[in-house]
């Protein structure tokens, strides 16, 4: 404390020194302290002021991280904003990944419980998760002016730089004009009054109630601190035990039935709550958007250009369980969006009545650059493949086309809703394929940190040994040459057909002599494989691009999906017959299955155990960095049900 | 391979249940109580040999009109269509038909859809030989914020108690119970206790997995009991498949949960590996004790209250051999708490157990009834028994051996010492469907003569079953 004080004072910051020796002035006087700190020029401040808590030292000892809880209040807002280089981003770009703490103020202000007692606190903060950097990096600070007139960008950085220690993730943020101010301070109840008696006009006084935000990695506001609240110390406890949350058992990236360590007879189960699964609407795209770091422009069909409308149409009806013939299965039954949107539970999807579909479900993020589609390819275009599933008789089972839109069309929050969309245009096979796509065709996940090591140049994105394991990728293992890896970007595959043998495996090896099942946590017994064939309904055969090109050369080839978020969308091959990424890279190390159409660029590859572990750390650098942000944002959809408006 | 004999021990308990039985009914019009003895202490009891049996039975592609309906039996030996399909109602589609309940006033049949979460309520009081489609429950998961699959309903007074197996989320197991009026309006949905919401339950071992599928009531202790299946995924999935897919395996329920019947919140959470599924409490006023049994690991657990009040789980029997996964399914308790029967699905055997020591069942005999078995249901004097084939859609068999029955429906005597085949309908060859469960219906309920038997007609009594058990002796 005494540290952090000197330190202050040495900087010498002159507004900030100013504040110090007028907090050695400062009289007590109750009047101006209470849950607003009002920001007024100094020349108009009384003459005497208390200085709030968040000055000093707490006076109670703040109750310990992750003994209590902080309920969602609701969503954050977004808003377009300006960083310090003038760039147009948004608030819930900077939200999702972190925990953000985010507060308002203005460059000029000068009220010691005001504005300064934010970035100063803010400061203080700042040290003291510093001090575990494990803990500082999954967090970030937001000081956005409203003062748009006078806080340029380049007011901001000048404003802003001072207090950033090091490589702390910072932003000082500011708006082009009151067009974009308005709407932020709205949605987070901010008042802001100008000082009509104020000669300055716009760049005047402005007084405004103190309030700082935490918001966790849902982008839900999870406190809201005034003046006489703001202290270092409870917010960084209130991170903490946020972080404890997101960190701890609960995750939106995983089945909710969590299920990891149930081979040991310790399993112990850590169920989330079906009731608590609520997330936060973001914004999936806008007209300006603009790729994450490592992932091209979205690839859009002129007859379909994206609008929001359009986009949040189609989320509508990709959680609509009205869509199946029985009023049983959405999209995303299969394509879940907190296990990947794609079905961790299972190897191969089931779909109505229980009916046996032959492949695992492949995830939507980023499907938007697929030109093939399917694992076998068969179709090109997202609007197309949309009728795929809709129609298939183990899927979603609709005898007709006509029959979905006629179903669509029955309840009442559609017509509107299509009507918005696509105005003038009736309810029809193409405007809900135009609708589904656009929805599947935002959801894309980059900026990994794989993206920000290779693309973004941060050469700490990536751990040495996820380095080690990306050289691997694309010098001895060879996966980059399927897996692409581009200058500009990467979409890790190259969208076309390969045979790896795990197709011909389970076409032509014949039925095993006896079966392991697991029967509890930690307990398994061996079935003979007679018994599990008296149960098993005949096994479909599979012979991939065969299928649809009748050339025999093709048969067993699927396509290359991209690996983007492969951690989260286990089991893996067309078949889900591997259940890890150690299994995966087993089977390429060991040249996959060997026959006489196995894709020539599969072959033993002589990987050492470190060098698959590696190449395993690697993969799990993948992730892109708002899978969060679109898993809560899924969260948010209402499962379109019988009786749902 | 059938053994016969019954312990002293045993006979003496059959005895000590029936004079209770005998003091409890002096004062009503002398009949033989006769019923299910697995059903809700909340509901009425017919008086009197039941007259029909509602069989819940699955479309099937293939099979006749391909889709879901009622199935009315005549079981009456009086009657002059003993033994007879007398009446057939269609629901349309396939709905995956599972259980079904009755309301405390036995007025109405409740039968829920485990794959279209549908409820469809049968009127079965104004003519008993022919159930009346009342209503049905179409927005089920909407209603209760996204249960699916309706399993037990299960009657309280005025409501009915539904246990869900799945969600709308993921199709898999976490899920809750949902409270609906007799009516057929919505009242509440009680989520089951996970790791991140215990909704005040205390874990007493490792596991809270949120999963559900059967629900009893222990009135007397204020406790309601529920226990833990599985989830759409894999109740709808083909067997074979199910078994060679690793995840799926690792998404079945391992837990029983005990509940605060009056504030329906969960107290406490008991360890029982492996998919504990149909529970059936004791009926003596003192034995403060429920049997299930688990599916995939293949014992009878007791679950029962301590000498220090607290509710307890332990594997009690093995029920076969594990391995070769006999799958136990439908158990029934006897009205005095003696026996046991035990159907296990996979061998198609109707095993009874001696559990007048409830933590030392033993195996006494085991009946094959068909290539496959699945629910029981016996009258209260424990004299009729009768079974059925189906168990899932997708996990039911689809060959049978040579001379072994696939889907049926068949009645049995019991006369102490052996079951005495009566009569079976082949569900197949009648083009009827898969038939699942059964439920009892009579004239005497209503204070209705049986048309076709004038001689034999009931006095009009309708005994809260409770009140009857309470009587005999409380505590």
């Amino acid at each position: 404390m005494v540290e952090a004080g000197e330190a202050l004072l040495q900087r010498l910051r002159p507004l900030r020194f100013g504040l110090l020796l007028l907090s050695v002035l400062l009289l007590t006087q109750a009047t101006s302290l209470g849950a607003a700190g009002v920001d007024q020029p100094a020349a108009d401040q009384p003459a005497a002021q208390v200085l709030a808590p968040g000055w000093h030292e707490l006076e109670y000892t703040p109750p310990e991280a992750g003994s209590y809880q902080l309920p969602p209040m609701g969503l954050a807002g977004d808003g377009r904003v300006l960083n310090t280089n003038g760039e147009e981003t948004t608030l819930h770009a900077l939200m999702g990944d972190k925990v953000v703490v985010l507060s308002f103020i203005y460059s000029s202000c000068s009220d010691a419980n005001g504005c300064p007692l934010a970035t100063h606190v803010l400061e203080k903060l700042q040290d003291q998760l510093l001090e575990d950097p494990s803990q500082g990096q999954g967090v970030r600070f937001i000081s956005l002016s409203f003062d748009p007139v006078q806080d340029t960008p380049q007011v901001m950085q000048r404003y802003g730089r001072p207090y950033i220690s090091g490589d702390f993730d910072w932003h000082f943020l500011t708006t082009s004009g009151q067009s974009d101010l308005l709407p932020i301070l709205e949605s987070y109840g901010q008042s802001v009054v100008r000082d009509p008696e104020s000669e300055e006009g716009e760049t005047g006084s402005i007084s405004h109630i103190l309030r700082v935000y935490i918001v966790d990695r849902q982008l839900r506001i999870r406190n809201i601190f005034s003046a006489s609240y703001l202290h270092a110390d409870t917010m960084l406890n209130d991170i903490r035990t946020l972080q404890m949350e997101s960190q701890g058992q609960y995750t939106l990236q995983g089945p909710g039935d969590v299920k990891s360590g149930y081979g040991s007879g310790d399993y112990r189960t850590k169920a989330q709550s079906l009731e608590q699964r609520k997330g936060a609407p973001a914004l999936l795209w806008t007209p300006d958007w603009k790729p994450p770091t490592g992932m091209p422009p979205i690839p859009v069909p002129a007859e379909n250009p994206l609008t929001p409308e359009k986009i949040e149409l189609g989320r509508l009806l990709f959680f609509d369980r009205r869509l199946s013939h029985n009023n049983t299965f959405s999209c995303a039954m299969c394509h879940i969006p907190e296990q990947g949107f794609t079905s961790n539970e299972l190897a191969t999807a089931v779909g109505i009545e229980g009916r046996t579909v032959r492949r695992n479900a492949p995830t939507i993020y980023n499907v938007a650059y697929l030109d093939r589609l399917f694992h076998d390819g068969r179709e090109n275009s997202l609007e197309q493949q949309i009728w795929g599933p809709l129609l298939a008789h183990n899927e979603m089972g609709n005898p007709s086309v006509g029959l979905v839109i006629e179903q669509i069309k029955s309840v009442p929050g559609y017509p509107p809703r299509f009507e918005l969309a696509f105005p003038g245009q009736p309810i029809s096979m193409e405007t809900v394929s135009e609708a589904l796509a656009s929805y599947q065709r935002v959801l894309v996940s980059g900026n990994s940190p794989f993206d920000r090591w290779y693309y973004g140049s941060e050469a700490d994105a990536m751990t040495r040994e996820q380095q080690d394991g990306f050289r691997l990728f694309t010098g001895k293992a060879g996966c980059s040459a399927c897996h692409l890896v581009g200058e500009d970007w990467s979409l890790f595959t190259d969208n076309r057909m390969h045979n790896t043998g795990i197709g011909y495996q389970q076409s032509m090896s014949k039925t095993p002599a006896s079966t392991v099942v697991q029967i509890a946590p930690g307990e398994t017994i061996t079935v003979r494989g007679d018994v599990v064939a008296d149960a098993s309904e005949p096994r479909p055969n599979d012979l991939g691009l065969y299928e649809i090109t009748e050339n025999p050369d093709d048969r067993w080839k699927y396509r290359t999906p991209s690996l983007r978020n492969v951690v989260l969308t286990a089991p893996y091959m067309h078949d889900g017959s591997l259940s890890s990424l150690e299994q995966v890279i087993d089977f390429y190390n060991r040249g996959g299955v060997d026959n006489e159409l196995r894709d020539p660029l599969i072959r033993p590859l002589g990987l050492t155990a470190e060098e698959a572990d590696q190449l395993v750390s690697f993969l799990q650098a993948l992730t892109g960095d708002n899978v969060d942000r679109l898993v809560a944002d899924a969260f948010t959809v209402p499962v379109g049900n019988t009786g749902s408006d | 391979m059938h053994k016969t004999t019954i312990h002293s021990s045993l006979r003496k308990s059959i005895c000590f249940c029936a004079s209770l039985l005998l003091t409890s009914i002096a004062t009503l019009p002398s009949a033989a109580l006769a019923d299910e003895t697995c059903m809700s202490p909340y509901m009425a009891k017919i008086v009197g040999q039941e007259d029909y049996v509602y069989v819940w039975t699955l479309g099937a592609e293939g099979i006749g009109d391909e889709q879901d309906k009622l199935v009315t039996v005549d079981v009456n030996p009086a009657s002059p269509k003993y033994g007879k399909v007398v009446n057939s109602l269609s629901v349309g589609g396939r709905n995956e038909a599972h259980h079904s309940g009755l309301t405390d006033d036995r007025h109405y049949l409740w039968a829920g859809g485990l794959d279209t979460s549908k409820i469809f309520i049968f009127d079965v009081h104004s003519d008993p030989a022919k159930p009346k489609l009342h209503k049905i429950i179409d927005n089920f998961v909407k209603a209760s914020g996204g249960v699916v699959g309706p399993h037990t309903t299960y009657a309280l007074p005025g409501r009915m108690m539904i246990t869900g197996l799945s969600n709308d989320k993921d199709h898999g197991g976490r899920t809750a119970l949902v409270e609906y009026t007799n009516s057929g309006d919505y009242v509440a949905t009680h989520w089951m206790p996970t790791d991140q919401d215990l909704g005040g339950a205390v874990k007493s071992g490792n596991l809270a997995d949120g999963y559900g599928y059967d629900v009893r009531a222990l009135p007397r202790r204020n406790v309601m009991i529920t226990s833990s299946f599985t989830g759409w995924n894999n109740y709808m999935m083909n067997l074979g498949k199910l078994m060679g897919d690793a995840e799926a395996m690792k998404r079945f329920g391992n837990t029983v949960v005990i509940w605060d019947l009056h504030t329906r919140k969960p107290r406490k959470i008991l360890d029982v590996p492996g998919a504990p599924l149909e529970i059936r409490c004791a009926w003596g006023p003192l034995n403060d004790y429920c049997f299930t049994t688990t599916a995939l690991t293949s014992k009878i657990w007791l679950i029962y209250e301590d000498d220090d009040g607290e509710w307890q789980a332990k594997a009690v029997a093995d029920i076969g051999d594990a391995s070769k996964i006999p799958l136990p399914v439908d158990i029934s308790i006897s009205a005095d708490d003696s026996l046991l029967w035990v159907d296990t699905w996979n061998d198609g055997m109707a095993r009874l157990f001696d559990i007048s020591d409830p933590f030392n069942p033993v195996e006494i005999q085991q009946n094959k009834i068909g290539a496959q078995i699945n629910m029981l249901s016996q009258s209260w004097d424990g004299k009729r028994v009768y079974f059925t084939s189906s168990l899932l859609a997708n996990w039911d068999k689809v060959d049978a051996p040579e001379g072994e029955d696939l889907q049926y429906f068949k009645s049995y005597t019991w006369d102490g010492e052996k079951l005495n085949h009566q009569f079976s309908i082949d569900f197949l060859a009648e083009n009827l469907g898969l038939p699942h469960q059964m439920r009892f219906g009579a004239y005497s309920l209503y204070g209705k003569s049986h048309p076709d038997i004038a001689a034999s007609a009931m006095p009009p009594t309708l005994i809260p079953s409770n009140d009857v058990m309470t009587n005999s002796g409380g505590r």
